[in-house]
């Protein structure tokens, strides 16, 4: 029996083939735009790239639990129109500050809200988080029905234009995440997420604490995505009740890519990031060679699709062999 | 560790109607190994539950060093110092071993994370235990789901054992595990028990039994019937006091004089060395309208013989029909053969539970009545149907989650019926139906085989197969054991056989 299998090799390295996807994305951008390297333009990439990555890491976290959350892009909507709304053209850094604190509360109530239904009252996941989607898309429409409002220019350059070091500010916040989950990964908790993804039952009569194990990785998701829904709102500096609909879906992607499976369980968190990198290396290739912009969802639904059909592809063939 | 005791008493438990437990009793202390011991459904299992929390009892004591206890969970259990074996692994198998054996219990350093190392260095003491009988890439790092079945039984004992506890429950822990394992497990037994634990031991194996136990407790039809000393029995006094003796039915065979004709009846199915991942080449003739009964205990592959037989699963040997070698891939094949299957688990295999009657009935016919369907020559074949079957109901159009579980079942009888098949594979299919509809499934059963239908037949009731059947074959661990017919073909000489018993098979 060959023990060295697939499984084992994606169990350890879930980013593997992230990084080979990266690489490859890396190389094509790089013939079609040479300066890409230079700081100001991996500055530009990277604040662009950075609320998805945000994004990734709290639906990893969910599809690590066994979940998945289909509201998050509602929730960067929230986010954005609150601050858009609260703070204004001409607000103060203080009252930007405040409104960054209530957004994350707002955030995380979000997550509590889906973790509720689906940790305590065992709701499917993507039904519900599917419906809280509209929920929260919807509160986000009440507070700015039309795109307007925003923060001010000096407060949101601060986002697009700090380089400590010359190195661009989103490596940073990268660099801190990546410790924060490497910290709680080797952690009790981190086991238990690992083990309430690879069989909830299991991990029940093993005496883990499954339902909050559950209600943890929405709340973190919505934390996440109210860190995503920020940066954005200080890359754009307005407001759009819509601007984290499309986001959800990218989110999912980067952590396919990542090598998070769906099924959850197996995976983590880096992978995620380097996938939702690489997605944005690829809108960033498809606008260079001047293809039409629906090759974008297209790549992204194509790769959902092979990730998903997969192991039914394999398991078909196996049969195929008896 | 000083001395624990646990005794069950007068334990009773209901699932629904049903009653598990009646009366079951048990007492284990400290150094010694008591071997719980009974045929299919005489409740072994609910009562090693009951013992671990994974149920509550509805009646009945249990004392723990003397005090009245109650486990409203395994959790609870487990915090008392009982732990449990479980034969369905408590693995999550995408972690490895160490993560799965310390999970809940992972050792931490001082600043929260976990640490590894230790917990590593825990493991490995641990799997030397069983060092030697298990292959050398069985590491604390490696992920569970790269282990064979023996390695993960392995995992799932140290699991047990790494919480250090007073009372060990092994529930069919031998199973999967080889003869070196399993001597290995018995030395470790023998050193808990000099070291003060109370040990449970479930076992289907006669030999291992009167190896490991120092007492016994017997169960049958969910009352305990006997205790005592193992060294005080025989093998013979135990499978009597499994046995019943009295009888709930009586069966009619299908008339003895013809058991002597049947012999001249032509042969319809051959089966030679079939081969799946739980049977290990099994021989079958079945002559034209024979009843052949399948025995054994649950989950010795008498489940996997008939779903390869039905092309639901693949097989490697060889399957003659009437003379003609026939090898199924998809169920669609085997019924265009005139096979009919009528599945063990019917809410999920045999039903579609909220579709109605007429369409269950009709679901594998559909194609006899044209396009577009000519309904009501369809609905009323579907009537004559309920009414040979004399189905209990409100009308055709009501659906079958309004059937009670008797009449349920009749639909998936009565579905194949409709096709007229020449061969059926019954798998347990009296489970969980009351006792009026079975006797009518007695009678329905004795027909078709006097119509020439052959029929197999696996039922977890040692009764059935004993009033009904004219041959019964005895399946354990994959293979055939026993073929009883004739006057071997009684109820003790079935358990001794599923027990694995030697002497009890040959007639």
């Amino acid at each position: 029996m060959k023990r060295f299998s697939w499984d084992e090799m994606m169990n350890r390295y879930p980013a593997f083939f992230a990084i080979i996807l990266l690489v490859v994305a890396l190389t094509i951008n790089f013939i079609l735009q040479p300066n890409m390297f230079a700081r100001d333009t991996l500055n530009s990439n990277m604040r662009v790239f950075l609320p998805i990555i945000l994004l990734s890491v709290g639906q990893a976290i969910v599809i690590l639990g066994g979940g998945i959350d289909i509201s998050v892009g509602g929730i960067v909507s929230i986010v954005n129109t609150i601050l858009a709304t609260q703070v204004g053209l001409n607000g103060s850094p203080e009252k930007m500050w405040t409104f960054v604190f209530v957004s994350i509360g707002a955030g995380i109530l979000a997550g509590a809200i889906n973790g509720f239904f689906i940790a305590f009252l065992r709701l499917q996941p993507i039904i519900t988080t599917y419906a809280t989607s509209f929920l929260y898309v919807g509160f986000a429409l009440f507070i700015l029905p039309n795109p307007g409002g925003g923060i001010p220019a000096e407060i949101a350059n601060v986002y697009r234009n700090t380089t400590p070091l010359g190195l661009p500010l989103a490596f940073y916040v990268i660099g801190v995440v990546l410790l924060v989950w490497m910290y709680i990964r080797s952690t009790r908790y981190g086991n238990y997420l690992y083990a309430v993804g690879g069989n909830a039952e299991a991990a029940y009569e093993t005496a883990v604490p499954v339902t909050w194990v559950l209600f943890s990785t929405y709340v973190a998701s919505g934390f996440m995505s109210a860190l995503a829904g920020i940066a954005i709102t200080m890359l754009s500096g307005s407001g759009n009740a819509e601007i984290g609909v499309p986001m959800t879906l990218t989110s999912i992607t980067a952590v396919v890519i990542g090598g998070t499976a769906l099924s959850g369980g197996v995976g983590g968190v880096a992978g995620p990031v380097v996938g939702a990198i690489t997605l944005g290396i690829i809108q960033n290739i498809i606008s260079f060679s001047r293809i039409d912009t629906w090759w974008e969802t297209f790549v992204k639904a194509s790769i959902i699709v092979v990730a998903l059909a997969a192991p039914g592809i394999i398991n078909l063939l196996r049969r195929k062999k008896v | 560790m000083s001395g624990v005791s646990l005794s069950a008493r007068n334990i009773v438990k209901r699932y629904g109607g049903v009653v598990a437990l009646s009366d079951g009793n048990l007492d284990v202390h400290s150094g010694e190994v008591v071997a719980l011991i009974g045929a299919n459904g005489s409740g072994k299992s609910t009562m090693s539950k009951v013992i671990n929390g994974v149920v509550v009892l509805d009646g009945g004591q249990l004392l723990l060093d003397g005090k009245p206890v109650r486990f409203s969970s395994p959790q609870a259990a487990r915090k008392m110092g009982i732990a449990t074996v479980f034969q369905e692994l408590s693995l999550v198998s995408k972690m490895t071993v160490a993560d799965n054996i310390w999970l809940t219990r992972e050792p931490l350093k001082p600043n929260g994370m976990v640490d590894r190392k230790a917990m590593r260095e825990k493991t490995e003491a641990l799997l030397d235990l069983f060092s030697g009988t298990f292959k050398a890439d069985l590491k604390p790092d490696t992920l569970v789901s790269a282990l064979h079945p023996d390695e993960k039984q392995i995992v799932e004992i140290l699991k047990a054992v790494s919480l250090n506890p007073r009372i060990l429950i092994l529930d069919e822990a031998t199973a999967s595990l080889d003869s070196r394992q399993v001597e290995r497990l018995f030395e470790l037994v023998k050193r808990w028990k000099e070291e003060g634990k109370a040990i449970v031991f479930v076992s289907h194996r006669m030999e291992e039994i009167f190896r490991i136990a120092d007492r016994y407790s017997v169960l049958r039809n969910g009352k305990t019937v006997g205790e005592g000393h193992i060294k005080d029995i025989t093998e013979k006094e135990l499978i009597q006091l499994m046995t019943e003796k009295e009888k709930v039915f009586q069966f009619k065979k299908a008339s003895v004089e013809e058991e002597s004709s049947g012999l001249q009846q032509p042969v319809y199915l051959e089966i030679e060395n079939l081969t799946t991942e739980t049977l290990r080449g099994i021989d079958i003739t079945v002559k034209q309208g024979e009843l052949l009964g399948i025995g054994g205990l649950q989950g010795q592959g008498q489940r996997d013989l008939l779903l390869a037989l039905f092309g639901d699963i693949p097989y490697q040997g060889t399957v003659r029909i009437k003379g003609e070698v026939v090898k199924f891939k998809h169920p669609r094949q085997a019924m265009k053969k005139k096979l009919a299957l009528v599945p063990g688990d019917r809410a999920k295999e045999g039903l579609l539970y909220i579709r109605s009657i007429l369409e269950n009935f009709l679901l594998p016919s559909w194609q006899k009545y044209g396009f577009p369907l000519k309904m009501k020559h369809a609905r009323r074949d579907a009537l004559a149907v309920s009414e040979r079957l004399s189905l209990v109901m409100s009308g055709l159009m009501a659906p079958v989650s309004s059937l009670s579980g008797g009449n349920a079942q009749k639909v998936v009888i009565g579905k194949w019926l409709l096709r007229d098949p020449d061969c059926y594979l019954l798998d347990d299919p009296t489970k969980g139906v009351d006792v009026h509809t079975k006797a009518e499934f007695y009678t329905l059963l004795t027909e078709l085989s006097q119509q020439g239908k052959s029929i197999l037949f696996y039922s977890s009731d040692d009764d059935e197969l004993v009033g009904l059947c004219d041959r019964v074959i005895v399946l354990h661990d994959g293979k055939i054991c026993a073929e009883l017919k004739g006057a071997s073909l009684t109820k003790e000489n079935l358990i001794a056989a599923s027990m694995g018993v030697s002497n009890g098979g040959e007639a």
